[in-house]
């Protein structure tokens, strides 16, 4: 059956639910599509705003320093579009920007308030988060489970990474090498780590245990007990102040999880940032689809926006392919929050970069065409490297209000706007600043679409 | 170290190398090989595997005849390592039957022995039938059957049954100079161990260089001048089968390419160009990609819609015939005693040869040794089985028994045959290292942890020939970190170490994604990038990481 | 050797090594499953991994990265492939949508022709049911007791009886499903009152056969392709122009075939028949006509074979429906698209896999303090009233058709 609604969003990570939650909360009838989550799943829960600039090895200190570099230095991020709104001046820019992002992360904090994903942190320090390979990055966000206290302030703190048999996501005793060296090289507490295995065993094995299963497992009564048993004794060993868990502590009551652990051990507790698919990637992805189910919003699964119809202006209408049927959806205005090339928004082959539902130019980090570009040629040779792989950073370019550009800079349609992984210009892996362009992205092109809807009406 | 004094010292721990080795430790020869690298890390680490009957040397009947003896041995000797490759050569035009029909009675001479049939023609229908991809006007078809080996087991193998027969083993040792007396008799060879840092010396009257498209740089450093023709030739592959068999057909320039399903994944090659480039340096070119794409594409219109997961690029060290293409080079080698031409006495090197050939190779350099240094023994490495041949194996009474699937059982055995029985005892005492590491192929920990102890790799490219980790679609994104934790712990390596050995394994994995970068790999960049970099912020590690030869001149 | 012997050589060589040549339609799910990036988002959300763990069932990810990668080890993956209830849950949350049941079939299939021995013993009675009678439940011997089980049914659901019939070019074939038409006749007698209600020109088929999933989901594709070229034949000689059906395994099923084998018409679930041709008025002013019933407390159940086969939507259509229908109140489970674990013929041979996925509905469902819960598909509903019975739950289950049907005014 065919649909309505003020405002359509295309792709169902942070960016989209994100977007679709403030146009809900404002009064929009908002539908959103998803063909399948991504790199919001997969993400690590934590919320990065902005870590480092490419080739540059010292990280932020804060989200506002981060943010000033990208101004000075990518006027085409997308953190820099919102400063060229039309009420905004050159000499208010950085501010705009500012404090756009920061309004952006205090709706993002207050939304989340309650959820299995609450988080905890401040727009105005990014702090070091541990990862389960022993490194710490920046980031300005964590879930409650993620927080390692004062692990690096006290001078008596003794670390311990506690690993679990069986399941190889994580490995205690590369990960307590990693970080020592990395605390000694610095100089700064904790000055003693340790490495234990503990079991936890859902169906009664001791090996092939997925990071899901335990945290399904956690969930339930007696749990939490039964790993303060084991986990108390390591505690003891070796003084530990403080325990690094894989990021296992539950689904639904890690953050209660927490506290009783740390109380029945004597020590803070915490999860370190694991890789795809952690479960606070799952929490998170749950998370903002409750809040935008509370918000009204409505979401249809398993639906993937193929074909469009057009005025000369705008977008009538977004033809929707789901598994067996499809579907015709009219809206007033629709934000495309398709991700790259993880969410199928982006696609390519060796001809050329696509944007894979209007077939919007897709362009480079600096703003070339992408649709001619062999894609190893927009590669680094090496792999791994602070400058990143310039292919990570092409999608669509925007103009000042989110909206999609065409080759003469003129917005694709009136009513079409983007967020989110889709945009060109940034290197979310390299700068550490995913998720929190997906947020200020999806929160400022639903602030821009009600203001567009809102004119429309006016004339109408 | 305490033996210093050999009887023969092997240069090169290829094909030919690991084959010359393990023919002169069970003839009784006092053997040393040393590899610069890792067994098979060069020249039969970039092929196919196809031990091929010498369908293409039609006009070199003797090499064709050893050929398919060859094959025979290996069916006895390695039965547990090769499989077979039924090849149909689609034709759009009968004048591609025509020009090359000479071949059909060469390759029928000796099918017999091989247990294939003669070269058989299909009807388009039935062409259709067994592959449905093929283009709509393909109006008939040639059936033919080769057979494969799996290049990396058949290297590891030789080297362990050297070993088994008293031979020295020792890998990341490069040589960098020979002891030569004043009558220009061989009396050593010295080299440097990359491991440890040192250098070390050992005696030995007979060196045999088997480094192929190095031969004439060891060649050099014992004063010699060694003629030899390298050329370059590329591989594209294709995640798991995407054809029923394989598929050879006409390129733009008239070489016969193929396509063929290889395991779990399908394999398209190959190219051919004279280099004289540093061979550690050589990735494939977007060039080479087309050329193998756009010549399939002639017989199955679709390919391009398969997966393309990675390239690979090998140097050939052919015999140096000139003013000839490559396709018309004898597929034949050269043995080139120095000593019989008033060179170094003792050094004998290698020029061209085929995987097919590793044996044969081994077997007239050992009888040169051996008669030079008045050993009676003769060869039996054509007749004594590999190991891990030995028995027939119950996987589903094993998956019963151990409590393991039995996906990662047969897997398991098609890489170590019998020898899986050692690494599933590991399991009795440590049943939590049944928890797989390689979810593509699959790889359980025991195994990695047996092979780090028995089979000494030292990284984790190391680890990838032995056991396939890594080269499964997501080529190595989800069991980079969890196989490097294991190496290091076995290993007993550091913190930085770790992440030395991450970055070094993502560095070689994207050499050969890099190339071919498209499609479905630009998702599996994206993630490997989210996961490496972003979350695990390696990017900004200030870890001591070696630029390798490939990426310099970024 | 002539062309037809060599034909016939090659044929054996392949089978000798375990390779069936991929048929056109599946090198299409060969493609999707090539897409496959190893995320794992999958197996988090695979309801058997999450009810017997990632060791016994080690879930879709190592189908599409590692089991369906080579076809001559196919049979290997004998003791993973059958665990699949094929919920489609995996290919839903997936990135790139790879196409895990699909695979499933093939290598079921595969392992059905080239290791027989492997393949479920509990499959091979089906078959035999399904060779003899074509049908998927052994049918009953005697009409006469059949008709006498179903009019039991009617007078204690309180359905009038509306006659079959069959006629040529009729607007819509009604096709009830194995499961309606032998075993849960009152979803048959349902679907007949309601189309009967709304004076829909329909026709029953002559002779009922199955639509072959369930030789489809046993790798058995010669059964399979002979049941949909049987009914093709059928439907084609009785000149309809749409089907509907009331079980969510046969709308998906026989829309794929519609599609492969060019059928020319479109094949709906009777929730889509209602909500898009009959329209939410009529069925609201229909309902409100009908005496009263007395209120009850229901939650819904989404069979995955609609919501992630089909559309989600179709759901939704339920939801409005109810929403129409006087006396009726719903409380949604927080499992209400949870695989009930009847799928993929999983409870044949592992009964305890499908008991254990089946758990995280029923907790759920007791905390919606919900009498009765109504799902819009035969199997479910015996999967999920079976479960409660043996979990000595009282809530009932009811069939959604069933429940509309018995709300609509008698003439």
């Amino acid at each position: 059956m065919n649909l309505k609604a003020d405002l359509l969003v295309i792709g169902g990570g942070m960016a989209g639910l994100v977007a679709g939650t403030v146009a809900s909360e404002s009064g929009l009838t908002t539908l959103l599509l998803r063909k399948g989550q991504s790199a919001t799943a997969n993400s690590s829960g934590a919320i990065d705003v902005i870590g480092y600039v490419p080739d540059v090895l010292e990280p932020f200190s804060s989200p506002e320093e981060g943010l000033l570099a990208i101004v000075a230095l990518y006027p085409l991020h997308p953190y820099a579009i919102v400063g060229y709104g039309d009420d905004v001046t050159s000499e208010e820019t950085s501010a705009a920007i500012i404090g756009r992002v920061r309004e952006a992360i205090m709706w993002l904090k207050e939304h989340l308030g309650g959820t299995i994903a609450s988080v905890t942190g401040e727009f105005d320090t990014n702090m070091h988060l541990i990862t389960i390979i022993g490194t710490t990055k920046p980031t300005c966000l964590a879930q409650m489970t993620m927080c390692p206290g004062d692990l690096e302030d006290r001078e008596d703190s003794v670390l311990l990474f506690a690993g679990i048999t069986g399941c190889s996501e994580f490995n205690p005793s590369a990960a307590a090498k990693t970080y020592i060296e990395d605390r000694m090289a610095l100089d700064g507490p904790p000055h003693k780590v340790g490495h234990c295995m503990f079991q936890v065993t859902p169906f009664g094995k001791s090996f092939n245990i997925s990071s899901i299963e335990i945290a399904r497992h956690l969930d339930r009564e007696g749990s939490i007990e039964a790993l303060a048993e084991q986990l108390k004794v390591q505690v003891k060993r070796i003084g530990a102040t403080h325990v690094a868990l894989p990021p296992v502590l539950g689904i639904r009551n890690a953050i209660a999880n927490k506290s009783k652990l740390e109380k029945l051990i004597g020590a803070t507790v915490f999860e370190l940032l694991g890789f795809p698919p952690s479960v606070p990637g799952l929490r998170l992805q749950q998370a903002l689809e409750g809040v935008f189910i509370k918000a009204g919003g409505k979401m249809l699964v398993g639906h993937e926006a193929i074909s469009h119809v057009r005025t000369k202006q705008r977008v009538a209408a977004v033809i929707a392919r789901g598994p067996l049927r499809e579907i015709r959806v009219d809206a007033k205005a629709i934000i495309l929050a398709t991700g790259k090339y993880i969410g199928g928004g982006i696609a390519g082959d060796e001809k050329g970069l696509r944007e894979t539902v209007f077939d919007i130019m897709t362009v480079t980090d600096d703003y070339h065409s992408s649709r001619d570009i062999v894609p190893s040629r927009s590669t680094n040779r090496l792999s791994i490297n602070p400058t990143g792989q310039p292919i990570q950073a092409c999608g669509v370019g925007i103009d000042s209000q989110f909206r999609p550009v065409r080759e003469d800079g003129l917005e694709w349609a009136e009513n079409l706007f983007a967020a989110g992984a889709v945009l060109a210009g940034y290197n979310y892996s390299v700068e550490k600043s995913g998720l929190g362009v997906a947020l200020t992205s999806g929160y400022s092109a639903a602030k821009n679409a009600i203001d567009f809807l809102r004119e429309v009406k006016q004339v109408e | 170290m305490t033996d210093t004094q050999f009887d023969v010292v092997v240069i090169g721990g290829g094909s030919t190398g690991t084959a010359v080795a393990r023919d002169c430790a069970m003839r009784g020869l006092r053997t040393l090989l040393l590899e610069r690298d890792d067994i098979a890390s060069a020249t039969v680490g970039t092929c196919a595997g196809m031990i091929s009957s010498g369908l293409k040397y039609s006009d070199e009947p003797d090499i064709m005849a050893m050929c398919s003896k060859e094959v025979v041995h290996f069916s006895h000797i390695a039965r547990h390592i090769i499989s077979k490759n039924p090849i149909i050569a689609p034709l759009l035009d009968l004048s591609d039957a025509a020009s090359d029909s000479s071949y059909v009675d060469s390759y029928s001479a000796h099918a017999e022995e091989r247990a294939v049939p003669s070269m058989l023609f299909l009807t388009p229908e039935a062409s259709r039938e067994i592959e449905p991809m093929l283009h709509p006007d393909v109006i008939a078809s040639v059936y033919y059957e080769e057979f494969f080996i799996d290049p990396f087991r058949l290297c590891m193998l030789q080297a362990l049954d050297a070993i088994k027969h008293g031979a020295k083993i020792r890998t990341y040792c490069e040589v960098i100079d020979f002891a030569i007396n004043h009558n220009k008799e061989l009396e050593g060879v010295v080299f440097y161990n990359r491991v440890s840092g040192c250098t070390e010396k050992v005696r030995t009257k007979f060196v045999i260089n088997a480094t192929g498209p190095w031969a004439h740089k060891v060649a050099s450093a014992a004063g010699e001048k060694l003629d030899i023709r390298l050329n370059k030739g590329a591989h594209v592959i294709l995640d798991r089968r995407v054809v029923n068999v394989g598929v050879t057909v006409k390129a733009i320039d008239g070489r016969w390419v193929y396509l063929f399903p290889h395991e779990n994944t399908t394999l398209l090659g190959t190219t051919a160009l004279d280099t004289w480039e540093d061979p550690d340096s050589l990735v494939a070119s977007f060039d080479e990609i087309e050329y193998l794409l756009q010549s399939i594409e002639t017989v199955l219109p679709s390919i391009r819609e398969a997966r393309i997961i990675r390239t690979m690029e090998g140097v050939r060290p052919l015999v140096p015939e000139w003013k000839k293409p490559e396709g018309m080079v004898t597929r034949g080698y050269q043995v080139i005693d120095h000593g019989a031409n008033d060179g170094t006495k003792g050094l004998i090197s290698f020029t061209g040869g085929k995987l097919v050939m590793c044996r044969h190779m081994a077997e007239t350099v050992t009888d040169i040794v051996c008669k030079k240094l008045g050993k009676t023994a003769t060869c039996t490495t054509h007749e004594r089985p590999l190991p891990g041949n030995e028995v027939d194996i119950d996987i589903v009474g094993l998956s019963r028994e151990y409590g393991i699937a039995l996906h990662a059982l047969e897997r398991m055995r098609a890489r170590r045959g019998a020898d899986m029985m050692k690494v599933l005892e590991l399991t009795r005492e440590h049943p939590e290292w049944k928890t797989t590491v390689c979810t593509c192929e699959p790889v359980i920990e025991a195994e990695v942890r047996y092979t780090i102890r028995e089979e000494y790799p030292q990284t984790l490219n190391d680890l990838r020939r032995r056991l396939r980790l890594g080269t499964g679609p997501c080529q190595g994104t989800s069991c980079t970190y969890k196989a490097a934790a294991i190496l290091c712990e076995e290993l007993n390596l550091g913190g930085d170490d770790f992440l030395v050995d991450i970055l070094d394994f993502r560095a070689e994995r994207w050499k050969g994604i890099r190339q071919s970068l498209r499609g479905e790999q630009l998702a599996q960049d994206e993630l490997t990038q989210g996961m490496y970099a972003c979350v695990g912020n390696l990017d900004q590690s200030d870890v001591d990481y070696d630029v390798k030869p490939w990426e310099e001149g970024c | 050797m002539n062309e037809d012997e060599a034909y016939e050589y090659v044929k054996n060589t392949l089978r000798k090594e375990k390779i069936t040549p991929f048929r056109p339609d599946e090198i299409e799910i060969v493609k999707s499953v090539s897409s496959c990036i190893n995320c794992g988002l999958c197996t988090n959300h695979c309801p058997v991994v999450a009810a017997v763990g990632v060791d016994r069932f080690s879930g879709p990810r190592s189908i599409a990265v590692e089991l369906s990668r080579s076809p001559p080890e196919y049979w290997s993956a004998a003791d993973k492939v059958y665990l699949c209830t094929e919920c489609g849950t995996c290919r839903e949350v997936c990135p790139k949508n790879v196409d895990i049941p699909e695979i499933v079939n093939m290598i079921r299939a595969r392992i059905f022709e080239h290791r027989p021995d492997l393949v479920p013993k509990a499959f091979m009675s089906v078959r035999e049911i399904i060779a003899e009678h074509s049908l998927a439940f052994e049918p009953w011997a005697n009409r006469e007791e059949k008709e006498e089980s179903r009019d039991m049914r009617l007078e204690h659901l309180g359905l009038p009886h509306v006659p079959d019939r069959t006629e040529e070019n009729a607007d819509v074939l009604f096709f009830p499903g194995c499961q309606a038409e032998e075993r849960a006749q009152e979803v048959r007698e349902a679907a007949k009152v309601i189309l009967d209600f709304f004076d829909v020109d329909f026709t029953l088929l002559n002779e009922f056969s199955c639509c072959s999933l369930p030789s489809h989901l046993m790798g058995d594709e010669v059964t399979a392709r002979a049941l949909a070229e049987k009914l093709k034949q059928k439907i084609k000689r009785l000149g309809v122009k749409k089907v509907v059906t009331t079980c969510a395994g046969c709308t998906s099923n026989l829309a794929n075939l519609a599609e492969r084998d060019g059928w020319g018409i479109p094949v709906y679930h009777m929730l889509e028949f209602l909500a898009e041709e009959i329209g939410y008025k009529a069925i609201s002013r229909a309902l409100r006509k009908a005496r009263t019933f007395e209120a009850v407390h229901v939650s819904v159940h989404d069979p995955c074979h609609l919501i992630r086969y089909t559309s989600r939507q179709i759901m939704d259509y339920a939801s409005e429906i109810l929403a129409v229908i006087p006396g009726v109140k719903v409380t949604t489970s927080e499992a209400h698209d949870s695989c009930c674990g009847g799928g993929g013929m999983v409870s044949y041979h592992s009964d305890d896999v499908a008991n254990a996925v089946v758990q995280e509905n029923l907790i759920a469902l007791a905390a919606t303090g919900a009498e009765r819960l109504v799902t819009p598909c035969p199997l479910c509903t015996a999967q999920l009233e079976n479960s409660l019975f043996k979990n000595g739950s009282p809530i009932e289950v009811e069939d959604l058709t069933v429940f509309i049907a018995r709300r609509l005014p008698k003439e």
